[in-house]
């Protein structure tokens, strides 16, 4: 049948081959097939491997061009064609078709493809209605199988989060919601926004690492997008994705995000309060609020600590009050400290910032004059970091 | 008695939308011409047998039955130096009602199977009904066998690990060479893969009622078929086993048979009947009846799940049976 549904797309590029794609889909829904074998069609008609990622529901479903189920893949790349299953959700039926993007040639996807440059973004008419159809259908089958996705449910993620629930609710909670016991979870505290729940193996690290990191799936609520409505840029976050409010693939809010420690699923409760603690340490990444907007608490290490020391919106310690008034005066003062205090070098600092590099030492001078202590020398530089981060716990 | 059919499989019944244009259940005497030269057949011609360079192909002439035309062999043979000895063979008979097809027919599937077990693929051409009845098929298949054993060294093969298999009609031959190499003491194969095989002339048991004017090769279609190779015998009382397997008497002494058939076609009552009585024969056989499959359904549909598992089936079976 490949070789059919190429002839099929080679003679007939558009309508014809789209109305098979439909009587095909038509029929698999007819006939209640499953989730993979819809996937599977999409796969097989369109002669590129297909995807079906659904966060809400933990579903994760990879079939390539031969029909056979293989889920591991490439990280999903924000030019391939893909369909939403649902306007509010994370779940999205992508095609891997390589190339599709704009200015791109394909040649599995150009004898399908109408007109050419005005349209070259645009997934041809046959992709498009083969990701309606099967996302369409897919829509219907997930919802008879999974039901509504009991992840929608806040009140399961907060009794999982309870540390005062008992152990027996907490379970069940930790059932309903889907949670492999056997497998280690990690509480996930968005800055405005219910808490999460991530599943699976995610390694430490920043975003970038975490996008990297299918399949894994993520317990949520609505998709909240950063403070102020739009989702700020993230160094490493997936531009398309977060157009959607997302992170790549993993259905993490664009937001301000603190990560708790993977703990077996009974311990959430722990990693819920760490997740909150890290929370803490994030900041806008803004030129006046420098700094990580993702923090995983396993990465904090004895800073943590600093936490309890500092109380929000308590009368902030020497240092952070030194920043505040430096700030006030020198604007660019957050953006550049906080460039020196987290990179390697004075050299990478400017490049960071776009400074020239005897401007930054300028500039630094004039820093340490303010602050009233040195910043480049190794136990200067200490104290800057303490400050800096001090100066995020502080915050009301 | 109900003629309700069973469902296909959602996926086959989709797959069935895409091909219902080029493959109708039904095949009158006066559509085999047509059928012989339909677009199935032309797209044989594009059919990469070296499969990406893995396989040598030749095609040969060799000796037909006594007093018969040559018939024609297509040989595949490893590219890739033998390694372990003389290499097991699978000796091939195409599908397509007795009617239609040639050597070509439905060999990527015992050539994807020769690669996964180092095997030589001998595919044979027969002459075809109704302008050669029987027994002309299966005397042009035994006769292939015959030189394909006596001449395995040249192939770098080994005569005592011939597994013969077909489908369709290629798997009725194939049923049917078994019985006959064994009462003529011939080549003895060392197992038979029997895929949705046409084993009864009768057409008269309950799922070809059942499934008239459905899938793919249904009740008209298989008396077509069947005409064609006998003609006014067909259903009466002397049509031979070697016609027809389902008529054999005698299912003692044949070798290992992989049986398989779709719950929704027409041969599954027949196959699931030769294989019970191999079985009460005291036979070795293992049989899949794949739920939902359509005739030739993995053939059609090999993307499927349900085809995936029946492939996956063949060639577990075949590597058990040759311990490779």
């Amino acid at each position: 049948m490949k070789e059919l549904a190429g002839r099929l797309t080679a003679l007939d590029p558009d309508a014809g081959a789209a109305v098979r794609v439909i009587a095909y889909f038509d029929r698999l829904a007819e006939s209640r097939a499953g989730v993979e074998a819809l996937v599977r069609g999409a796969a097989v008609l369109a002669g590129c491997p297909a995807r079906l990622v659904d966060p809400d529901r933990r579903v994760h479903v990879r079939v390539e061009a031969d029909g056979i189920r293989r889920d591991a893949g490439p990280p999903p790349d924000p030019a391939w064609p893909s369909a939403p299953l649902d306007p509010e959700g994370a779940g999205a039926l992508w095609l891997e078709r390589a190339g599709a993007g704009p200015g791109a040639v394909s040649t599995r996807a150009e004898p399908t493809r109408v007109g050419t440059e005005p349209l070259a973004a645009a997934p041809s008419v046959v992709d498009a209605v083969l990701l309606e159809r099967a996302a369409g259908a897919l829509r219907v089958v997930l919802d008879r199988t999974r039901g509504r996705a009991p992840a929608d449910d806040p009140a399961l993620v907060e009794t999982l989060l309870d540390a005062t629930a008992p152990e027996q609710a907490r379970v069940h909670a930790a059932r309903r919601l889907g949670l492999d016991p056997a497998s280690p979870a990690r509480a996930v505290a968005p800055l405005n926004g219910r808490p999460r729940v991530i599943s699976g193996v995610v390694p430490p690290g920043g975003p970038a690492r975490a996008d990297a990191a299918l399949p894994f799936s993520v317990l949520r609520g609505t998709v909240d997008a950063g403070p102020g409505g739009a989702p700020a840029r993230t160094e490493g976050a997936d531009p398309a994705a977060e157009q959607a409010g997302t992170r790549s693939g993993t259905g993490l809010p664009a937001a301000r995000l603190g990560i708790g420690p993977a703990v077996p699923v009974l311990e959430l409760p722990r990693s819920w309060a760490e997740a909150r603690t890290a929370l803490r340490f994030t900041a806008e990444g803004t030129a006046q609020d420098p700094g990580p907007r993702v923090v995983y608490a396993d990465e904090l290490g004895g800073i943590a600590l600093l936490a309890d020391l500092v109380a929000p919106g308590s009368e902030p310690p020497p240092d952070v009050r030194a920043l505040e008034t430096a700030a006030a005066t020198a604007p660019w003062l957050p953006a550049t400290l906080h460039a020196v205090a987290s990179t390697a070098s004075l050299r990478a600092a400017a490049a960071g910032i776009n400074l020239h590099h005897s401007t930054l030492q300028d500039r630094l001078t004039h820093a340490e004059h303010l602050l009233g202590w040195p910043i480049r020398t190794p136990q200067g530089r200490l104290r800057l970091q303490l400050a800096l981060a001090m100066r995020r716990l502080a915050r009301p | 008695m109900t003629h309700v059919p069973p469902p296909f499989d959602p996926e086959l019944a989709a797959a069935l939308e895409l091909i219902k244009d080029m493959i109708s259940p039904g095949l009158t005497p006066d559509e085999i011409a047509e059928v012989r030269q339909g677009p199935g057949i032309q797209m044989l011609a594009g059919l990469d047998l070296t499969m990406g360079g893995a396989f040598e192909v030749e095609e040969r002439q060799v000796p037909g039955p006594e007093g018969e035309p040559d018939i024609s062999l297509l040989i595949c043979r490893p590219a890739a130096p033998e390694s372990a000895g003389p290499r097991p063979v699978i000796y091939h008979v195409h599908g397509g009602g007795m009617i239609i097809g040639n050597n070509r027919v439905g060999v990527d599937v015992p050539l994807a199977w020769a690669q996964a077990l180092d095997a030589v693929v001998v595919s044979v051409e027969y002459r075809l009904a109704p302008e050669h009845p029987h027994p002309a098929p299966v005397e042009d298949v035994y006769a292939g066998l015959l030189w394909t054993a006596d001449h395995a060294a040249e192939l770098g093969a080994d005569p005592e690990r011939i597994v013969i298999a077909g489908a369709s009609a290629g798997g009725g031959l194939c049923a049917a060479l078994a019985l006959l190499t064994r009462d003529r003491k011939g080549p003895q194969p060392i197992g038979q893969v029997l895929m949705c095989p046409m084993l009864d002339d009768r057409n008269d048991t309950p799922s070809t009622y059942q499934m008239a004017g459905l899938g793919v090769w249904d009740r008209t279609a298989n008396e077509t078929g069947w005409n064609a190779l006998l003609g006014s015998r067909r259903g009466g009382p002397d049509v031979p086993a070697y016609a027809a397997p389902a008529r054999a008497e005698d299912l003692t002494g044949l070798p290992p048979a992989f049986l398989d058939v779709g719950s929704a076609e027409t041969f599954r009552d027949e196959v699931v009947a030769y294989a019970s009585r191999i079985w009460q024969a005291g036979g070795v056989a293992e049989l899949h009846v794949w739920p939902g499959g359509f005739h030739g359904f993995d053939g059609f549909a090999p993307q499927a799940a349900v085809s995936q598992a029946a492939r996956g089936a063949h060639v577990a079976w075949l590597r058990r049976l040759l311990g490779v």
